[in-house]
């Protein structure tokens, strides 16, 4: 027996041993009081980062550095001048926000400059002024590895603090559209704090730990493998500019990492979490069954927030395959959007047929408008004969299919339906796609399509590894495959990172297009999209052409952009005539828009954003404009 | 060789649940040749249907009759432990008696290379496989690779026995007999690490079916074909067991055990079979 | 004794030569990643806003050149041979510039806490219930708990996690689903901290007990049911021995040795971490550091795993070799 005890003492010592170990390595942040965090003073969140890679690093302006940026540092502790909103916003989608008013350019556009607030304070009590501005632009340019370097360096001749509260940026060429950099769509170029920075020895190796921060909350705490970080709001939170949009209510934030969908479910159900950024569809019809103060975006079906992101099918156009429009106006006459819809969002997809997200204010300015065009849109079929391609009831009717299994969740009124499930979209006519791939020499044997080279019109199309875009893809593949066209779907770990970018696929279903969603001006992506960007086959593409697409007509349309002030009516118009050149061409076949099944729970805290009523702010966590909301919420009880 | 099999079945009841669980299993699997829909569409069938006589094991919730679903599913994954099992047998045998038998420097290089495997650890250089080849790693390379990492551990075991064989009488008569050492290999040290090659076998299987489960969950492989694992993979994308689709789930578990415990069966009566003073001590005598 | 030494001596070298091979392998292996941690971080850098394809080239060649990417892989490897010998696994790639084994150091405790309480437990249970199955096998008791051993080992472990999380956290919420320790503590040597770590840790070590227990089980049975057969058993038996004795000194006994072989290369191989039991559980450990790392591309980050995985199972090869012949008076040193 002797034995036995000796072992079970062994296992004794390595438990201990682990634990002991684990303490260790973090003995040198001398351990804080023991806080609790009374439930109705803390408000939880997830954060759908992995937990961090690098839980110590702070310092996110540096590429590569394994800092978790929407663990609360990019919501709560940083800030920047403006931040534009993917909805509707608290007071209009456009937040002064460390700047006292809009930017202001010169003449031809070469000059920009900024107001400050007066009397913002840094955590650590020191005043934020143009100082702060000047250095984070200057330190960036001299640091090619520093994250918003490049189009600094691009954009900046030089900047100037004219007074404490004044910055002017002269820039090397006319930019009507330079502010977009300091304005916050999800993220932006975050305002780094001199005289912290400047004691630095080396601004790259710097881990800002803990971060001296800008916004209402510092750093209380954090996982020291970093799947969660403890936000505690500043005495002096009436010292920073989120103070004019009123005071934060919760006095903890926590940002946990839940990297399991049914984990993050559970949690909420159980009342460990107030915000969840997103579940499966299926997972949001389970959560609002099971609890009663759990909701989404909507109120009922189809719960999920759109984000302003469109997934889409990019063809890449520099392929042989997909360089005559009417082979891609084809290819999208074979889909049935009704069936896309049910098979990637289980009917709670919100379609867009134009190349604009159908999301925040867009529906007004593009999609309402342009109905009747969409309406009448006739597309010649090269056989003599035209039809007109787009049906608006297809919304309306996928409502009817959900209705059985939804019942009153799903809106019955028709602009709700429009809101909900998207204005319309391209009629599925496979004789209309055998007229237009007839027209390009293209032949039928059996019920395989044969190009004109001879070889049968098969490809890959690559999609996301899981989620709503893959079951997307999957049933995207799978119509073509039944049309004729042998398309495989093959799941890609690295589509972003790496696919799109250098070039290697064929077609895919992920996203080219992103909007500010609050405003009609689409530079955002637009730009990006000049033909000056486009690389040779073979070459990284800039972000975001990944269809590597030119058109005279688009470069024109991007050329005008840039000389028209960012709230000029004429961005509208603009906007349209590139919806129209989209639909012309049909580089890419926009789908629908992301929809996020961010959920949230009412039982500690309310006043958040909802679709129906007040639609705010973006519910979806990871967004550094989620961080209004805070303001907005009440203790429930 | 057939009477062996009728007494079997007749007079031990474990072997014919073993025949009878074995034989369902793979006559399911079996069943996917004639299956009337292709396991690669999605949204054929309404979805989320539990068990019924239209389908007998439900519907999953990307619109897939979970039956013939699972009969491919069955066959590549049963097909996939067969094949890392054979070839790391394969391995395993030739590098096991080989060293033991033949020893001296021989020896001393296969245990060198034998370490060299067993240390490498597996789960990166098969994910780092999965981004070389995505949807071109099918079921018989990915089995490839498990059997180059999955015959160390049984050639240093039957290496063990073959090192004790050696010495043995029957060993040095046929050296005496001028026999090679390729056929003592064959005709007179195999057939004692045979049971050793059988119980490893089964081992070897749940070994490499649930790492093939393990990769899959996480979404390493080709989640096109339908195996076990990818089973698993789009139920947990489904949120299947928190929804309530349970059958997605509770469904090929049931299916695998039985497979094993089938095989489980099979094992220890032929063991049994070998081995009749196990038989009678089991019988309390 | 002087052959012991000759043999520990010719093993010892066995096992460098093995560490330097299998370091080497990995070392190619992990080089062969399609994935490049440099167009990684331009595609999250870039996404920010528009680059153009000259600054896209710019921060690749800055990348690049810190990474030290820039020379051919033989150069690359030899700079990685020199600063191993010097105990440096370089700097992480997708933590630039934190060193690689810094990112490990913080993952490690959680692997080998876990990992070696839940072996050893199962490894003790198993065994003394499997060597009490093997002896008594007509207790009804133990059949049954061999019928429920032989079913649980197929099941995907996966599964088994999965069921656990849903049982005792959403059916019956009583015990904690996420993290390694409750979010209110903080890492120090205190009752609250080590409680919310063991509290934290019972359905992740559980789950794998659960699942690992069964082959402990089964092997220890079958081991046992040859020995009982053996003649000095039926001697003891018939001598009149007490049956504890019998159990315990004999039979179960001489079934450790390879139980104890089996074990410390169980104990060894735990350096990949379970990724499964992580994911489940958002549990820190290696595994996930492990997947994150092939994912960036950071050949650093998995070669420091490798290494130690390394590194750990042969010496554990080595342990077993050595002290073998110690423990089993019939296997002589050759």
């Amino acid at each position: 027996m002797k034995h036995w005890k000796t072992l079970l003492a062994s296992v004794i010592v390595a438990s201990i041993g682990g634990v002991s170990i684990a303490t260790a390595q973090d003995a040198e942040t001398a351990a804080p009081p023991l806080t609790d965090f009374p439930r109705n003073e803390t408000l939880i969140i997830n954060n759908p980062e992995q937990p961090a890679t690098n839980p110590p690093m702070f310092n996110m302006w540096v590429a590569g550095n394994g800092a978790a940026w929407s663990n609360g540092l990019h919501q709560l502790a940083l800030d920047t001048l403006w931040f534009i909103d993917p909805d509707a916003g608290i007071d209009g989608a456009l937040y002064n926000q460390l700047a006292s008013e809009p930017w202001q350019y010169n003449e031809d556009f070469t000059e920009m400059t900024v107001h400050l607030r007066e009397g913002i304070l840094w955590s650590d009590g020191e005043e934020f002024t143009a100082d702060d501005v000047v250095y984070t632009v200057e330190t960036q340019i001299a640091n090619p590895g520093m994250v918003w370097s490049a189009p600094f360096t691009e954009h900046v001749e030089s900047v100037e603090a004219v007074d404490d509260y004044t910055v002017r940026f002269q820039l090397k060429q006319p930019n009507s559209r330079f502010h977009a950099l300091f304005s916050v769509r999800w993220n932006g170029a975050w305002i780094m704090p001199e005289h912290v920075f400047s004691q630095v020895e080396d601004v790259m190796a710097y881990d800002f730990n803990p971060p001296v921060s800008l916004g209402p909350y510092t750093l209380n705490s954090f996982d020291p493998n970093g799947a969660w970080y403890i936000w505690e709001k500043r005495e002096d939170w009436d010292k920073t500019a989120m103070a004019q949009w009123g005071e934060p209510a919760p006095k903890y934030v926590i940002y946990r990492s839940i990297p399991s969908t049914d984990n993050r479910l559970i949690e909420m159900v159980n009342g460990n979490l107030d915000m969840i950024h997103d579940l499966t569809p299926e997972g949001m019809f389970s959560l609002v069954e099971q609890c009663d103060t759990c909701r989404g975006w909507f109120p009922g079906f189809p719960y999920a927030h759109p984000d302003p992101t469109l997934p889409m099918v990019i063809f890449n156009t520099q392929n042989e395959m997909f360089q005559d429009k009417r082979v891609r106006w084809a290819l999208a006459l074979m889909l049935d959007a009704r069936q896309i819809s049910m098979a990637s969002y289980r009917g709670a997809a919100t379609l867009s047929a134009i190349a604009i997200p159908p999301t925040g204010t867009h529906p007004q300015d593009y999609h309402a408008p342009m109905q009747d065009w969409l309406i009448d849109y006739e597309l010649d079929l090269g056989n003599g004969n035209t039809i007109k391609p787009y049906d608006p009831t297809i919304g309306v009717q996928i409502a009817d299919m959900v209705r059985p299994q939804f019942g009153d969740d799903v809106p019955t009124d028709e602009e709700a339906i429009r809101t909900a499930f998207g204005y319309g979209w391209w009629k599925q006519d496979l004789e209309a796609a055998t007229a237009l791939l007839e027209a390009v020499g293209f032949t039928k044997q059996g019920n395989q399509w044969m190009q004109p080279n001879g070889e049968p019109f098969a490809f890959t199309l690559s999609t996301f590894t899981e989620g709503v875009i893959n079951r997307m893809g999957t049933m995207i593949a799978q119509q073509w495959s039944q049309a004729g066209v042998q398309v495989t779907a093959e799941a890609d770990p690295q589509i972003y990172p790496q696919t799109l970018p250098l070039g290697n696929f064929e077609a895919a279903t992920a996203w080219s297009i992103e909007t500010w969603g609050g405003d009609p001006d689409l530079s955002f992506f637009l730009d990006s999209w000049h033909s000056d960007y486009v690389v040779e086959p073979g070459e990284r593409q800039p972000a975001r052409n990944w269809q590597r697409w030119e058109h005279p007509e688009l470069d024109r349309i991007i050329e005008e952009v840039r000389q028209t002030e960012f709230t000029d009516p004429h961005n509208l118009e603009l906007g349209q005539e590139f919806v129209k050149l989209m639909v012309d061409e049909m580089p890419v076949i926009p789908v629908m828009a992301f929809n996020v099944f961010s959920a949230y729970d009412t039982r500690y805290w309310t006043g958040f954003p909802t679709a129906e009523e007040d639609p705010y702010a973006n519910i979806v966590t990871n967004w550094a404009n989620s961080k209004y909301i805070l303001t907005q919420l009440e203790p429930a009880q | 060789m057939f009477s062996i099999f009728r007494d079997l079945v007749r007079y031990n009841i474990e072997f014919a649940i073993g025949v009878v669980l074995v034989g369902s299993i793979t006559l399911f699997s079996l069943l996917s040749f004639f299956s009337p829909v292709d396991p690669t569409m999605i949204y054929v069938a309404i979805p989320d249907r539990p068990p019924s006589f239209e389908h007998l094991f439900g519907t999953n919730s990307r619109g897939q009759d979970l039956f013939w679903q699972l009969t491919f599913a069955f066959r590549n994954t049963l097909y996939f432990g067969l094949t890392v099992a054979v070839l790391s047998r394969i391995i395993s045998i030739t590098v096991g008696l080989a060293a033991g038998y033949l020893g001296g420097w021989v020896d001393r290089v296969l245990m060198f290379f034998n370490d060299i495997f067993v240390a490498i650890p597996i789960f990166p250089i098969l994910i780092l496989f999965y981004f070389v080849m995505r949807s071109n790693l099918d079921m018989f390379t990915l089995a490839l690779i498990m059997a180059c990492f999955g015959w160390p551990f049984d050639a240093r075991l039957i290496r063990s026995v073959a090192l004790g064989l050696r010495n043995r009488e029957f060993t040095r008569q046929a050296v005496f007999a001028g026999m090679s050492p390729l056929k003592i290999m064959r005709e007179e040290h195999l057939p004692y690490v045979m049971p050793i090659i059988f119980s490893t076998a089964m081992a070897n299987m749940i070994w490499s079916i649930g790492l093939e489960v393990t990769l899959a969950v996480l979404g390493f492989t080709n989640i096109n074909i339908p195996t076990v694992g990818t089973a698993l993979y789009w139920a947990n994308s489904h949120s299947a067991l928190v929804v309530g689709v349970w059958w997605w789930i509770l469904i090929p578990v049931i299916l695998i055990v039985l497979t094993f415990l089938g095989l489980f069966l099979l094992a220890i009566s032929l063991n049994e079979y070998i081995d009749p003073r196990s038989r009678l001590r089991r019988m309390g005598v | 004794m002087r052959g012991y030494l000759r043999f520990a001596l010719k093993r010892l070298l066995q096992l460098l030569a093995v560490v330097f091979a299998g370091i080497s392998a990995a070392f190619f292996i992990s080089h062969l990643s399609p994935i490049s941690p440099v167009e990684s971080i331009i595609g999250r850098v870039s996404g920010q806003s528009s680059y153009s394809p000259q600054a896209i080239q710019s921060l690749r060649d800055t990348l690049t050149e810190l990474f030290g990417l820039s020379v051919p892989l033989h150069e690359q490897y030899f700079n990685f041979l020199g600063r191993f010998v010097r105990g440096d696994l370089g700097p992480s790639l997708i933590a630039f510039p934190t060193p690689a084994m810094q990112l490990v150091m913080l993952a490690l405790p959680w692997t080998v806490g876990l990992m070696v309480v839940q072996i050893v437990i199962a490894w003790l249970v198993g065994n003394i219930l499997g060597g009490l199955a093997g002896y008594y096998q007509n207790s009804r008791f133990l059949k049954a708990f061999g019928i429920v051993a032989i079913g649980i080992q197929p099941i995907p472990y996966y599964i088994v996690a999965f069921l656990m999380v849903i049982v005792f956290g959403f059916l019956w919420p009583v015990l904690p689903i996420s993290g390694g320790f409750a979010m209110n503590v903080r890492p120090s040597f205190t009752p609250e901290f080590i409680l919310s770590v063991l509290g934290h840790s019972i359905l992740p070590a559980s789950s794998l007990v659960i699942v690992g227990l069964g082959t402990w089980f089964l092997g220890m049975r079958a081991l046992v049911s040859n020995i009982v057969t053996e003649d000095y058993v039926t001697y003891a038996e018939l001598a009149g021995v007490r049956q504890q004795r019998i159990v315990f000194g004999y039979v179960i006994r001489n079934a450790m040795v390879p139980q104890l072989t089996a074990l410390a290369m169980t104990l060894g191989a735990i350096f990949s971490g379970t990724i499964i039991t992580e994911q489940v559980f958002a549990y820190p450990g290696l595994g996930s550091l492990l997947v994150r790392a092939v994912n960036g591309g950071d050949s650093a980050v998995v070669l420091a795993v490798s290494c130690i995985a390394i590194i750990a199972v042969a010496t554990a090869i080595f342990l077993i070799d050595m002290i073998h012949p110690l423990l089993d008076p019939r296997v002589r040193a050759e």
